[in-house]
């Protein structure tokens, strides 16, 4: 925890600076996972206020320190996933739209030879975005908490309020429809790439 | 595309997904976003407090009508009241007098 539940308490009976500081410790990883999540940066800061916003609404639920962070995450998860909703762009980005220098860099993550310079990093981040809005916006919170953010199992139960095994049988379809995304658009970029070879 | 035996695909993903997280940058919060945050806290405020009023409002309102409508069932309006205090023949008797398309007969039985 980045917070006492002293000051939980104290921002729950409506002490503003004990809220300004809960915000304070929390904004940047909120932010972190909110970019994860919907990756458009023009967007994230207006997502996190949304998640802060419900927290201030409904602080004066939380009966107990422990289930704070699982809590806050369910706020981010379900602020992503309405923006994500409205913002539907699985159309617009597709696996079958990545560049030549984009499929080299991919086999050169899964050789694990990445040097992750600035534009490499832009273009894996570029790449994962892709992969991920492939599939439906649950799937690609729920791979994105567990794979990318590291939440472990226990973590996730927290915030879905489900058991682990239901929890398992998710994310191996999720992982199965990005997989399979990412081959249905396969098969054109590698004709894109034995047409170029054979140049 | 990137993985040509079907057992790398996961092995893939995996890779994929581990170096995505250090390789998208940490956006910083911009000098407004404690602000604009509190703005959007006191307007919601603000639009909270008038919908409590309004259905405050709303709930007298409905409250002072159905006791009108109670009181005005309640209380007898001579002949035109929905309860009597005649008896069903008195009660027939009258109508039946008001009615020009019974025979006379039947009335002054009545």
């Amino acid at each position: 925890m980045l917070v006492d539940f002293e000051l939980i308490k104290r921002a729950q009976k409506g002490d503003s600076p004990a809220f300004n500081e809960i915000v304070l410790a929390y904004r940047k990883r909120t932010l972190g996972t909110i970019a994860r999540l919907i990756s458009r940066p023009e967007d994230v800061e207006d997502v996190a206020q949304e998640v802060f916003l419900r927290l201030y609404f409904s602080l004066d639920q939380l009966r107990t320190a422990e289930v704070f962070e699982p809590w806050l995450y369910r706020l981010t998860v379900n602020a992503a996933y309405d923006y994500l909703r409205k913002h539907r762009r699985r159309m617009e980005s597709r696996m079958s739209d990545l560049s030549e220098q984009q499929v080299m860099l991919a086999d050169a993550v899964a050789g694990g030879r990445v040097d992750h310079d600035a534009r490499q990093r832009k273009q894996i981040c570029e790449t994962v975005d892709a992969m991920l809005s492939a599939v439906s916006e649950a799937d690609r919170i729920l791979l994105t908490l567990k794979e990318v953010e590291g939440l472990s199992l226990k973590e996730l139960e927290a915030i879905y309020k489900i058991n682990e095994n239901a929890l398992k049988v998710r994310l191996f379809r999720a992982r199965q429809r990005v997989l399979k995304a990412s081959a249905d658009s396969g098969g054109q970029t590698s004709a894109k790439g034995a047409a170029k070879a054979e140049v | 595309m990137y993985w040509t035996n079907r057992g790398d695909e996961n092995a893939a993903l995996d890779a994929w997904l581990r170096v995505y997280r250090d390789a998208c940058p940490e956006p910083e919060p911009s000098a407004n976003f404690m602000p604009e945050l509190w703005r959007r806290i006191e307007e919601r405020q603000r639009s909270v407090f008038f919908l409590g009023r309004w259905a405050r409002a709303f709930a007298t309102a409905a409250a002072v009508l159905s006791l009108g409508m109670a009181a005005y069932l309640y209380i007898p309006h001579g002949h035109n009241s929905v309860f009597t205090f005649e008896s069903y023949v008195e009660a027939l008797a009258g109508h039946a007098q008001d009615s020009p398309d019974l025979p006379e007969q039947v009335v002054n039985e009545l």
